[in-house]
Protein backbone atom coordinates (compact mmCIF):
# COMPACT_ATOMS: atom_id res chain seq x y z
CA UNK A 1 0.00 0.00 0.00
CA UNK A 2 1.44 3.36 -0.94
CA UNK A 3 1.56 5.99 1.76
CA UNK A 4 -1.69 7.95 2.01
CA UNK A 5 -1.86 11.72 2.33
CA UNK A 6 -4.65 14.25 2.79
CA UNK A 7 -5.13 14.47 -1.00
CA UNK A 8 -5.83 10.74 -1.21
CA UNK A 9 -9.23 11.03 0.49
CA UNK A 10 -12.34 12.22 -1.38
CA UNK A 11 -15.89 12.81 -0.18
CA UNK A 12 -17.95 9.69 -0.80
CA UNK A 13 -15.05 7.20 -0.60
CA UNK A 14 -16.24 3.98 1.05
CA UNK A 15 -13.96 1.25 2.37
CA UNK A 16 -14.60 -1.94 4.28
CA UNK A 17 -11.75 -3.57 6.12
CA UNK A 18 -10.51 -5.52 9.09
CA UNK A 19 -11.64 -8.58 10.96
CA UNK A 20 -11.62 -9.08 14.70
CA UNK A 21 -13.33 -11.75 16.77
CA UNK A 22 -13.08 -10.76 20.45
CA UNK A 23 -12.92 -13.72 22.84
CA UNK A 24 -14.73 -13.64 26.18
CA UNK A 25 -11.27 -13.60 27.77
CA UNK A 26 -10.24 -10.48 25.84
CA UNK A 27 -13.52 -8.72 26.69
CA UNK A 28 -13.13 -9.49 30.39
CA UNK A 29 -9.44 -8.54 30.38
CA UNK A 30 -10.08 -5.09 28.86
CA UNK A 31 -13.03 -4.41 31.15
CA UNK A 32 -11.24 -5.63 34.28
CA UNK A 33 -8.65 -2.93 33.68
CA UNK A 34 -10.84 -0.12 32.33
CA UNK A 35 -14.57 -0.74 32.80
CA UNK A 36 -15.21 -3.23 35.61
CA UNK A 37 -19.01 -3.24 35.54
CA UNK A 38 -20.63 -6.65 36.22
CA UNK A 39 -22.08 -7.04 32.71
CA UNK A 40 -18.56 -6.70 31.25
CA UNK A 41 -16.57 -8.88 33.65
CA UNK A 42 -18.81 -11.36 35.48
CA UNK A 43 -20.47 -14.02 33.26
CA UNK A 44 -22.83 -15.16 36.05
CA UNK A 45 -23.97 -11.68 37.02
CA UNK A 46 -24.25 -10.74 33.33
CA UNK A 47 -26.73 -13.58 32.67
CA UNK A 48 -29.29 -12.06 35.02
CA UNK A 49 -28.63 -8.50 33.91
CA UNK A 50 -30.24 -6.29 31.27
CA UNK A 51 -28.02 -7.64 28.48
CA UNK A 52 -28.36 -11.37 29.29
CA UNK A 53 -24.64 -12.17 29.02
CA UNK A 54 -21.18 -10.64 28.89
CA UNK A 55 -20.86 -7.69 26.50
CA UNK A 56 -17.77 -5.72 25.56
CA UNK A 57 -17.11 -2.32 27.09
CA UNK A 58 -18.04 0.32 24.53
CA UNK A 59 -14.53 1.74 24.89
CA UNK A 60 -13.19 -1.69 24.03
CA UNK A 61 -15.30 -1.75 20.85
CA UNK A 62 -13.96 1.70 20.01
CA UNK A 63 -10.41 0.52 20.66
CA UNK A 64 -10.94 -2.55 18.45
CA UNK A 65 -12.21 -0.23 15.71
CA UNK A 66 -9.15 1.98 16.14
CA UNK A 67 -6.89 -1.03 15.67
CA UNK A 68 -8.66 -1.96 12.44
CA UNK A 69 -8.36 1.65 11.25
CA UNK A 70 -4.62 1.70 11.99
CA UNK A 71 -3.99 -1.72 10.44
CA UNK A 72 -5.95 -1.17 7.24
CA UNK A 73 -6.60 2.52 6.67
CA UNK A 74 -4.08 4.90 8.23
CA UNK A 75 -1.12 2.72 9.29
CA UNK A 76 0.85 3.81 6.25
CA UNK A 77 -0.31 7.40 6.09
CA UNK A 78 0.62 10.92 7.05
CA UNK A 79 -1.88 10.81 9.96
CA UNK A 80 -1.09 13.30 12.72
CA UNK A 81 -3.83 12.19 15.10
CA UNK A 82 -7.38 13.23 15.76
CA UNK A 83 -9.00 16.23 17.43
CA UNK A 84 -12.04 14.19 18.42
CA UNK A 85 -15.20 12.27 17.69
CA UNK A 86 -18.81 13.35 17.27
CA UNK A 87 -21.82 11.14 17.81
CA UNK A 88 -20.22 8.01 19.11
CA UNK A 89 -23.07 5.49 19.35
CA UNK A 90 -23.06 1.98 20.71
CA UNK A 91 -25.96 0.65 18.63
CA UNK A 92 -26.04 -2.95 19.81
CA UNK A 93 -23.98 -4.91 22.33
CA UNK A 94 -20.80 -6.70 21.20
CA UNK A 95 -20.76 -10.25 22.54
CA UNK A 96 -17.89 -12.75 22.69
CA UNK A 97 -16.93 -14.51 19.43
CA UNK A 98 -18.80 -12.11 17.16
CA UNK A 99 -17.08 -11.53 13.85
CA UNK A 100 -16.43 -7.79 13.55
CA UNK A 101 -15.26 -5.63 10.67
CA UNK A 102 -15.08 -1.90 9.96
CA UNK A 103 -16.53 0.38 7.34
CA UNK A 104 -15.60 3.96 6.59
CA UNK A 105 -17.18 6.69 4.50
CA UNK A 106 -15.53 10.05 3.86
CA UNK A 107 -17.98 12.83 4.74
CA UNK A 108 -15.80 15.95 4.39
CA UNK A 109 -12.27 16.97 3.48
CA UNK A 110 -11.15 20.35 4.82
CA UNK A 111 -7.70 21.92 4.37
CA UNK A 112 -6.23 23.31 7.61
CA UNK A 113 -7.12 26.98 8.05
CA UNK A 114 -3.61 28.19 8.84
CA UNK A 115 -1.22 25.39 7.93
CA UNK A 116 -1.16 24.65 4.22
CA UNK A 117 0.69 21.34 4.67
CA UNK A 118 -2.19 19.44 6.31
CA UNK A 119 -5.94 18.94 6.38
CA UNK A 120 -8.82 17.23 8.19
CA UNK A 121 -10.73 14.25 6.84
CA UNK A 122 -14.10 13.61 8.47
CA UNK A 123 -15.20 9.97 8.37
CA UNK A 124 -18.22 8.01 9.45
CA UNK A 125 -16.70 4.84 10.88
CA UNK A 126 -18.92 1.85 11.61
CA UNK A 127 -18.28 -1.44 13.39
CA UNK A 128 -20.46 -4.20 12.02
CA UNK A 129 -20.66 -7.99 12.02
CA UNK A 130 -19.98 -10.17 9.00
CA UNK A 131 -23.79 -10.51 8.77
CA UNK A 132 -24.15 -6.73 8.60
CA UNK A 133 -25.46 -5.98 12.10
CA UNK A 134 -24.30 -2.51 13.10
CA UNK A 135 -22.57 -2.40 16.50
CA UNK A 136 -21.10 1.08 16.73
CA UNK A 137 -20.87 4.25 14.67
CA UNK A 138 -18.87 7.43 15.07
CA UNK A 139 -18.09 10.57 13.15
CA UNK A 140 -14.34 10.98 13.48
CA UNK A 141 -11.96 13.60 12.26
CA UNK A 142 -8.35 12.75 11.42
CA UNK A 143 -5.59 15.23 10.57
CA UNK A 144 -3.40 14.18 7.64
CA UNK A 145 -0.30 15.74 6.19
CA UNK A 146 -0.34 16.76 2.51
CA UNK A 147 1.86 15.12 -0.09
CA UNK A 148 5.36 16.55 0.11
CA UNK A 149 6.20 18.79 -2.80
CA UNK A 150 8.35 16.72 -5.18
CA UNK A 151 11.99 17.72 -5.23
CA UNK A 152 14.27 17.75 -8.24
CA UNK A 153 11.58 16.80 -10.74
CA UNK B 1 -23.28 2.89 50.24
CA UNK B 2 -26.94 3.20 49.23
CA UNK B 3 -27.67 2.51 45.58
CA UNK B 4 -27.80 5.73 43.56
CA UNK B 5 -30.91 5.56 41.40
CA UNK B 6 -32.26 7.87 38.71
CA UNK B 7 -34.20 9.87 41.32
CA UNK B 8 -31.02 10.52 43.33
CA UNK B 9 -29.23 12.33 40.49
CA UNK B 10 -29.95 16.06 40.34
CA UNK B 11 -29.41 18.46 37.46
CA UNK B 12 -26.46 20.68 38.37
CA UNK B 13 -24.74 18.03 40.51
CA UNK B 14 -20.96 18.31 40.11
CA UNK B 15 -18.18 15.97 41.12
CA UNK B 16 -14.40 15.82 40.82
CA UNK B 17 -12.60 12.54 41.38
CA UNK B 18 -9.90 10.09 40.44
CA UNK B 19 -6.14 10.23 40.10
CA UNK B 20 -4.47 8.21 37.42
CA UNK B 21 -0.85 8.60 36.38
CA UNK B 22 -0.04 7.14 32.98
CA UNK B 23 3.42 5.63 32.71
CA UNK B 24 5.41 5.44 29.48
CA UNK B 25 5.15 1.64 29.62
CA UNK B 26 1.36 1.70 30.00
CA UNK B 27 0.94 4.15 27.13
CA UNK B 28 3.04 2.00 24.83
CA UNK B 29 1.39 -1.28 25.94
CA UNK B 30 -2.13 0.00 25.31
CA UNK B 31 -1.22 1.49 21.94
CA UNK B 32 0.57 -1.65 20.78
CA UNK B 33 -2.70 -3.51 21.26
CA UNK B 34 -5.21 -0.97 20.02
CA UNK B 35 -3.62 2.06 18.36
CA UNK B 36 -0.13 1.26 17.05
CA UNK B 37 0.64 4.58 15.40
CA UNK B 38 4.30 5.67 15.58
CA UNK B 39 3.65 8.64 17.88
CA UNK B 40 2.06 6.28 20.45
CA UNK B 41 4.54 3.37 20.40
CA UNK B 42 7.87 4.41 18.86
CA UNK B 43 9.94 6.83 20.92
CA UNK B 44 12.35 7.62 18.10
CA UNK B 45 9.63 8.27 15.53
CA UNK B 46 7.64 10.29 18.08
CA UNK B 47 10.58 12.70 18.51
CA UNK B 48 10.23 13.87 14.92
CA UNK B 49 6.42 13.95 15.01
CA UNK B 50 4.41 17.11 15.76
CA UNK B 51 4.19 15.92 19.41
CA UNK B 52 7.94 15.61 20.14
CA UNK B 53 7.54 12.49 22.30
CA UNK B 54 5.09 9.62 22.59
CA UNK B 55 1.57 10.56 23.63
CA UNK B 56 -1.25 8.36 24.89
CA UNK B 57 -3.82 7.03 22.44
CA UNK B 58 -7.03 9.01 22.84
CA UNK B 59 -8.78 5.69 23.35
CA UNK B 60 -6.44 4.99 26.25
CA UNK B 61 -7.32 8.34 27.83
CA UNK B 62 -11.00 7.50 27.37
CA UNK B 63 -10.50 4.03 28.86
CA UNK B 64 -8.74 5.28 32.02
CA UNK B 65 -11.46 7.92 32.31
CA UNK B 66 -14.08 5.17 32.24
CA UNK B 67 -12.20 3.38 35.00
CA UNK B 68 -12.22 6.51 37.17
CA UNK B 69 -15.96 6.85 36.53
CA UNK B 70 -16.66 3.23 37.47
CA UNK B 71 -14.53 3.51 40.61
CA UNK B 72 -15.95 6.83 41.78
CA UNK B 73 -19.24 7.73 40.16
CA UNK B 74 -21.16 5.02 38.37
CA UNK B 75 -23.29 2.91 40.68
CA UNK B 76 -22.96 -0.53 39.12
CA UNK B 77 -26.15 -1.67 40.86
CA UNK B 78 -28.20 0.92 38.98
CA UNK B 79 -26.21 1.56 35.78
CA UNK B 80 -27.61 0.17 32.55
CA UNK B 81 -24.77 1.27 30.32
CA UNK B 82 -24.64 4.02 27.75
CA UNK B 83 -25.89 4.49 24.19
CA UNK B 84 -22.94 6.71 23.33
CA UNK B 85 -21.14 10.01 23.81
CA UNK B 86 -21.18 13.30 21.94
CA UNK B 87 -18.56 15.93 21.16
CA UNK B 88 -15.57 13.96 22.34
CA UNK B 89 -12.51 16.19 22.04
CA UNK B 90 -8.87 15.49 22.72
CA UNK B 91 -7.78 19.03 23.56
CA UNK B 92 -4.18 18.38 24.54
CA UNK B 93 -1.85 15.41 24.27
CA UNK B 94 -1.54 13.15 27.35
CA UNK B 95 2.14 12.51 27.94
CA UNK B 96 4.02 9.93 30.02
CA UNK B 97 3.86 10.85 33.71
CA UNK B 98 0.71 12.97 33.38
CA UNK B 99 -1.77 12.55 36.23
CA UNK B 100 -5.41 12.75 35.23
CA UNK B 101 -8.62 13.37 37.13
CA UNK B 102 -12.26 13.76 36.11
CA UNK B 103 -14.76 16.57 36.56
CA UNK B 104 -18.44 16.00 35.82
CA UNK B 105 -21.65 17.99 35.82
CA UNK B 106 -25.21 16.71 35.36
CA UNK B 107 -26.78 18.74 32.54
CA UNK B 108 -30.17 17.05 32.16
CA UNK B 109 -32.15 13.91 33.02
CA UNK B 110 -35.12 12.26 31.35
CA UNK B 111 -37.22 9.36 32.56
CA UNK B 112 -38.02 6.82 29.86
CA UNK B 113 -41.64 6.99 28.69
CA UNK B 114 -41.75 3.43 27.43
CA UNK B 115 -39.86 2.02 30.43
CA UNK B 116 -40.53 4.34 33.40
CA UNK B 117 -38.39 2.17 35.69
CA UNK B 118 -35.33 3.69 34.02
CA UNK B 119 -34.04 7.03 32.82
CA UNK B 120 -31.21 8.78 31.03
CA UNK B 121 -28.70 11.14 32.64
CA UNK B 122 -26.93 13.68 30.40
CA UNK B 123 -23.61 15.00 31.66
CA UNK B 124 -20.62 17.12 30.74
CA UNK B 125 -17.32 15.47 31.51
CA UNK B 126 -13.81 16.91 31.53
CA UNK B 127 -10.50 15.16 32.09
CA UNK B 128 -7.87 17.40 33.67
CA UNK B 129 -4.11 16.96 34.02
CA UNK B 130 -1.81 17.91 36.90
CA UNK B 131 -1.45 21.42 35.45
CA UNK B 132 -5.25 21.86 35.53
CA UNK B 133 -5.43 21.75 31.74
CA UNK B 134 -8.43 20.06 30.16
CA UNK B 135 -7.02 17.23 28.03
CA UNK B 136 -10.29 15.60 26.99
CA UNK B 137 -13.99 16.37 27.24
CA UNK B 138 -17.25 14.85 26.12
CA UNK B 139 -20.98 14.89 26.71
CA UNK B 140 -22.00 11.68 28.43
CA UNK B 141 -25.29 9.81 28.21
CA UNK B 142 -25.95 7.25 30.94
CA UNK B 143 -28.95 4.99 31.39
CA UNK B 144 -29.83 4.13 34.95
CA UNK B 145 -32.49 2.29 36.94
CA UNK B 146 -35.12 4.27 38.80
CA UNK B 147 -36.19 3.47 42.34
CA UNK B 148 -39.90 3.57 41.41
CA UNK B 149 -41.98 3.85 38.25
CA UNK B 150 -43.45 7.14 39.43
CA UNK B 151 -42.26 10.45 38.00
CA UNK B 152 -41.06 12.78 40.76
Amino acid sequence: MTKRYFEDFSVGDVEEFGCHVPSEEEIIEFATEFDPQPFHIDPDAAKDHFFGGIIASGWHTGSMLMRMIVDHQIGNSASMGSPGIDELRWISPVRPEENLKAKSEVLEVTPHKYKSDRGFVKFRHTVLTAEGEIKMTMISSILFGCKPVAEGV
Amino acid sequence: MATRYFEDVKIGDTAEFGSKTLSREEIIAFAKKYDPQPFHIDEEAAKSSIYGDIIASGWHTAAVTMRMMVDNMIDTKASLGSPGVDNLRWHKPVRPGDTLRVRTEVIDKKRSRSRPNMGTIFGKLEVINQQDEVVMSFNSIGMTLARTNKPE
